[in-house]
């Protein structure tokens, strides 16, 4: 039950922040989550002039108010979706999100069944070979010979 | 799991491996080989790819293939961030007043936002029409950065050439206009 009421607590928490942060987006985190066109390293690594004239307009956007989904669509619509650090979690972008979760959860079923299937063909397997008759009756005459 | 399912499935996978290493070999040589650039340095002198682009400076698209092979052209790649390409923006245009009837010269803004490129061509005098290439794909088919980059179009369609040096722009403009 207590961990339970954690998760509840620290979703309650998350969800405001996560608001805030699409209200009014830091130059910061945009700078972290936006791409320099010519240097291939996020905003916030980059100064070359290309990467200072996106801070520019990032900077002018916050001031002028805007959520961080208007500045991001901005982004794109001028550069493309190569902008954007992250693919967005919509559309083809959610692939990128999904696809490589799919692949784990269906490694570890594979491998969840190869395991079952391998430790049920040993319990079936019996314990001794079943001896043929003449055999059997040859081995018990040995037997009694020695009693 | 039956023999055949096993065999199939064995297929499937080796199959999809193979596909993902294919597209990788693909991109890495496409990445390292292709561009107008490349193929001027290695001697080759390819017809000019097209490309279809929204106008900068007017409402519209711009075609290259409307153009391409009716009349020389000078493209030149270029941004409102690059320092350089206002000196040679400057000379194309200076180049534009004596040349303009004959040969046609034609911008790609790259990797830039259209709002500060408009006013950059305003602030620099720069008047031959430009087309907005903001993701960079036109220009990474032509050769990828650095800009500025210009390149010589004949009457052909052909590339004739890339201006590497100052010198570079009377020499080719010469040639293509009496193509």
């Amino acid at each position: 039950m207590r961990p339970i009421a954690v998760l509840f607590l620290a979703a309650l928490l998350i969800v405001p922040v996560a608001r805030a942060s699409e209200s009014h987006p830091t130059q910061a985190e945009l700078e972290g989550g936006v791409m320099c066109p010519v240097c291939g390293t996020t905003l916030d690594q980059s100064d070359s002039p290309a990467a200072q004239q996106i801070k520019r307009v990032i900077a002018r956007r916050i001031a002028a108010g805007d959520t961080k989904s208007e500045i991001e669509n901005r982004l794109v619509a001028e550069y493309g979706d190569a902008i954007l650090a992250a693919p967005r979690h919509e559309g083809f972008g959610l692939l990128a999100w999904w696809l490589p979760l799919g692949g784990i959860i269906a490694a570890a079923a594979i491998v969840a069944v190869g395991v079952w299937r391998w430790s049920h063909s040993r319990e079936r397997e019996p314990d001794a070979t079943e001896l043929d008759p003449a055999l059997e009756h040859r081995l018990d005459e040995e037997l009694a010979r020695w009693d | 799991m039956p023999r055949a399912a096993r065999l199939t499935a064995q297929t499937v996978a080796v199959a999809l491996v193979a596909g993902l290493l294919a597209l990788l070999i693909w991109r890495v040589a496409r990445d390292n080989n292709k561009g107008v650039s490349q193929a001027l340095a290695a001697g080759s002198h390819p017809t000019a790819p097209n490309f279809d682009l929204p106008r900068l400076d007017a409402s519209g698209r711009f075609d290259l293939a409307s153009v391409r092979g009716k009349k020389p052209i000078v493209l030149d790649f270029w941004a409102s961030w690059c320092q350089p390409c206002i000196h040679e923006s400057k000379r194309l245009e200076s180049a534009r007043k004596r040349y303009g009837g004959r040969v046609m010269f034609v911008g790609v803004d790259t990797k830039d936002f259209s709002s500060d490129a408009r006013s950059w061509q305003r602030q620099h005098g720069i008047k031959y029409p430009s087309v907005h290439d903001g993701s960079g794909t036109v220009l990474t088919e032509w050769g990828g950065l650095p800009i500025p980059k210009i390149f010589f179009i004949d009457r052909s369609g052909r590339v004739v050439g890339e201006l590497e040096a100052e010198e570079d722009l009377p020499r080719y403009l010469r040639q293509i206009a009496s193509s």
